[in-house]
């Protein structure tokens, strides 16, 4: 498993070289980018069983045919299996963005996966399309973009006034590129 | 390659839980004092030849055929040239470590298995432990980095001559 750092440290490694200059300018980036890092970790964290139940329900509702006899979400078994496995691909996903590189989401995660998932039958095509829905719903609480959620909640909102808003566009598209990575290594 | 975020993620895995604030609360500890370890790191990359000369220098100071073990070598410049690109190479992993924030690039490419090879080889480890010591007294703060970089920097000096002592 690695992270930004031991990444520059391998990638140094391999050519006997020192680590300065332009990749420390890239991880002091890193480090001056940290808390928001943090923060959108937390904001997946702390949301993940909203994430994983809408992404989840959002692939049935788009295709009742998975939840009745025959579906691969029939029964609540399987349906039971279902969420587990999308709170665990959101889970990987958290480590890689908390590390700043995909490979303890390939190594540990996805490494297998597609023959896991064909030998016990599961389509990947619905995988991928709950993958996906993880992706836009990650990438708004990331944003904070999520503030909508009807008339009861409206207190929960942040009312940042006149405060700028920090930009996480760059931690979205990279969490963005590890449901990327999901949705290219089971299709 | 070990390193705190990384460790932070296997100790979250091992439990199969989401990243906690706890865990959270200790990337943000090591990222704070990142800035004075990629100083050091930093410096170090400039200027490591000239730091690893003084290693050597010193060594050959106490004893003119460089290895302080039982078999000195009597090939003067070779020895030289060896003995200066093997402290190179442990400054380099020094350069790592201090990037990482953990000695995990240390104990992986250097200390695991140094005795066996220096007694194999011939070579007293007090050699480098003590040019090792002796950049590790050498360097001065602001002179040469800030106090906290050059904390950081003698600690990672401090844990490669104990493992190798």
């Amino acid at each position: 498993m690695l992270d930004a750092f031991s990444r520059a440290a391998t990638a140094a490694d391999a050519s006997g070289s020192f680590i300065g200059g332009g990749q420390l300018a890239a991880l002091k980036t890193f480090v001056a980018e940290g808390n928001k890092r943090l923060d959108a970790v937390k904001a997946i964290s702390t949301s993940a069983s909203c994430i994983v139940t809408d992404s989840v329900a959002g692939m049935i509702c788009e295709n009742p045919g998975l939840t009745s006899p025959g579906g691969n979400c029939y029964s609540n078994r399987r349906m039971a299996a279902c969420l587990r496995d999308g709170e665990i691909v959101l889970r990987y996903v958290a480590y890689a963005l908390l590390a700043g590189d995909g490979s303890v989401l390939q190594d540990r995660c996805l490494n297998g996966l597609k023959e896991t998932y064909a030998a016990l039958g599961v389509p990947t095509g619905s995988v991928a399309r709950a993958v996906a829905i993880m992706k836009a719903c990650a990438v708004a609480h990331i944003n904070g973009t999520n503030g909508d959620r009807g008339p009861q909640a409206t207190n929960n909102t942040i009312n940042l006034g006149t405060t700028a808003k920090g930009d996480c566009s760059a931690l979205a598209s990279e969490a963005a590129s590890y449901f990327d990575a999901v949705s290219t290594s089971i299709s | 390659m070990k390193s705190t975020i990384t460790t932070v993620i296997a100790a979250a895995d091992n439990a199969a839980r989401f990243p906690s604030a706890s865990d959270l609360e200790s990337v943000r500890g090591s990222l704070e004092r990142a800035a004075a370890r990629m100083e050091a790191a930093e410096k170090l990359a400039s200027n490591y030849d000239a730091v690893a000369q003084e290693a050597v220098d010193a060594v050959y100071k106490v004893n003119p055929q460089g290895n302080l073990g039982r078999q000195p070598r009597v090939c003067d410049t070779e020895g030289k040239d060896k003995c200066k690109r093997d402290f190179v190479h442990y400054l380099r992993l020094i350069n790592y470590a201090l990037v990482t924030g953990g000695t995990g690039p240390l104990d992986e490419l250097a200390i695991n298995g140094a005795k066996e090879v220096y007694a194999a080889l011939s070579i007293d480890a007090a050699t480098y432990v003590y040019g090792l010591n002796t950049l590790r007294n050498r360097g001065c703060a602001p002179r040469d980095m800030s106090a906290q970089a050059l904390a950081e920097y003698n600690a990672a000096l401090d844990y490669v001559a104990n493992s190798l002592g």
